[in-house]
């Protein structure tokens, strides 16, 4: 194993649905495959069948069922305690041993809501139906709705917004999730953000600097539009702020300012900012179907099942040449 | 109507007999060759291809992914000499890379203890 590399993580914030960690020590094919795993590969719960008995409300049919399949399902893991993986427990109808369907590949959700059940008063106009009036029977299923309790707070209804129904109006479904990946259908996608950005190189020229009047110090200062440089106090030479990691965007600004203020064209660069080539702060955050680290663990065991898969095929390859 | 299955864009077809890597060598440029991914995209062909050129061994590897509708991959792989072929080469990377995702599975798993460990004494402080 000549090329192997043994990149490291670290935890940057871990919340229920959104987790940042940063990547090191490995390339940015490695960070991009993960990014596209998490986007991708990780399998999730959504409502793919819907049987409507009876809908009197003003959206139709197919604009329910499409509403209502974007819908995000928690399955809570218990092994892990938390909202996690569902191909623990499920497989995808079609990988089933069964012949038209079992309690293994579907998920039977059913909704029934009238106005007349919902309606609090006499001067109520409409209800909604919401991602709570869906039931299942599953323990370990449920819809998912709020992220937090502060949101629970916030929010006037009590669940994702289905469908409103006046006066006289009701609705009966029934709805069956099945386990799917998002490369068949973005509503089995996981995460609402999944990205990776570089941390900045930035490298000061301290001999070439020190040259520079006062003034043309203070213009690079002001003209880099993410505030990473400032001026000590003690010596007045160019530092850098504390926290030019989390800003630096990479404009061109300071490039074009320092060309300006070099004597020969050929002069060494007084600051270079540059992206790193090994080090990534990935985010993800939830749509909050799985707790946002189990997002990224299952990506991880789904990048490895693969290679593994891909590894076998190969070695069966070379032996049949 | 006759829009494909979605399906078909990451399940092989089994009807066809379709294998998940095909390989045909190179008839003009020895050492060399092209491999076939089906049902496979930039995810796992830039990772590999990557890793393979991290290999001195490795005169030259690239891929290409023919349309967004087809659903393969083609790598063309050449080795610098005849002591290695590009079956191997290509073995070995894919081995590489099981390793090292095994070590960010172990290492993801790690740091969020560490982390954990770390909030809960920031919180009993």
């Amino acid at each position: 194993m000549p090329n192997n590399r043994f990149p490291k993580l670290q935890i940057l914030s871990n919340e229920t649905h959104t987790l940042q960690f940063l990547l090191y020590d490995t390339d940015v094919s490695v960070a991009n495959t993960l990014r596209r795993m998490l986007i991708a590969d990780v399998p999730t719960l959504s409502i793919d069948l819907v049987s409507v008995h009876e809908n009197t409300t003003c959206l139709l049919d197919e604009y329910l069922s499409h509403r209502l399949g974007l819908m995000p399902i928690r399955y809570y893991d218990t092994t892990v305690e938390k909202f996690g993986d569902a191909s623990k427990e499920f497989c995808e109808p079609k990988d089933c041993n069964c012949e038209d369907g079992c309690d293994k590949c579907w998920v039977t959700f059913s909704l029934g809501v009238q106005f007349s059940d919902k309606a609090t008063d006499i001067t109520c106009k409409t209800v909604s139906v919401t991602s709570d009036d869906l039931k299942t029977d599953h323990p370990n299923v449920s819809m998912a709705s709020f992220l937090n309790e502060e949101e629970e707070e916030i929010m006037q209804e009590d669940g994702i917004a289905l469908v409103k129904l006046a006066k006289g109006q009701h609705l009966y479904l029934e709805a069956k999730a099945r386990l799917g990946c998002s490369k068949e259908h973005a509503k089995w996608c996981p995460v609402a953000v999944a990205t990776y950005r570089f941390i900045p190189e930035v490298y000061l020229n301290d001999t070439a600097l020190t040259q520079l009047t006062q003034k043309q110090r203070e213009q690079l200062v002001e003209c880099c539009p993410d505030q990473i440089l400032k001026i000590d106090d003690v010596t007045g030479q160019i530092i850098l702020e504390p926290d030019f990691e989390d800003r630096a965007t990479f404009t061109e600004d300071l490039h074009y300012l320092q060309e300006s203020m070099k004597k020969k064209p050929e002069d060494e660069d007084l600051i270079t900012v540059k992206q790193s080539e090994s080090k990534f702060v990935f985010t993800v955050e939830s749509t909050g179907c799985m707790h946002a680290q189990e997002i990224v663990r299952s990506a991880l065991r789904r990048m490895e099942e693969k290679l593994i898969m891909l590894k076998g095929e190969c070695a069966g390859l070379s032996e049949g040449v | 109507m006759n829009a494909p299955e979605r399906t078909a864009a990451f399940t092989l077809d089994e009807d066809n007999d379709e294998r998940k890597i095909t390989y045909a060598p190179s008839p003009q440029i020895p050492n060399a060759g092209t491999f076939t991914f089906n049902k496979e995209d930039h995810t796992m062909g830039n990772l590999i291809r990557h890793q393979l050129l991290r290999n001195p061994n490795v005169h030259f590897c690239g891929y290409m992914h023919p349309h967004p509708l087809i659903h393969r991959i083609d790598m063309k792989i050449q080795t610098r000499d005849g002591t290695t072929n590009p079956g191997d080469v290509l073995l070995e990377a894919i081995d590489d890379l099981t390793t090292e995702c095994g070590k960010l599975q172990e290492n993801f798993d790690g740091a969020l203890e560490l982390f954990q460990e770390e909030q809960d004494k920031g919180r009993n402080m």
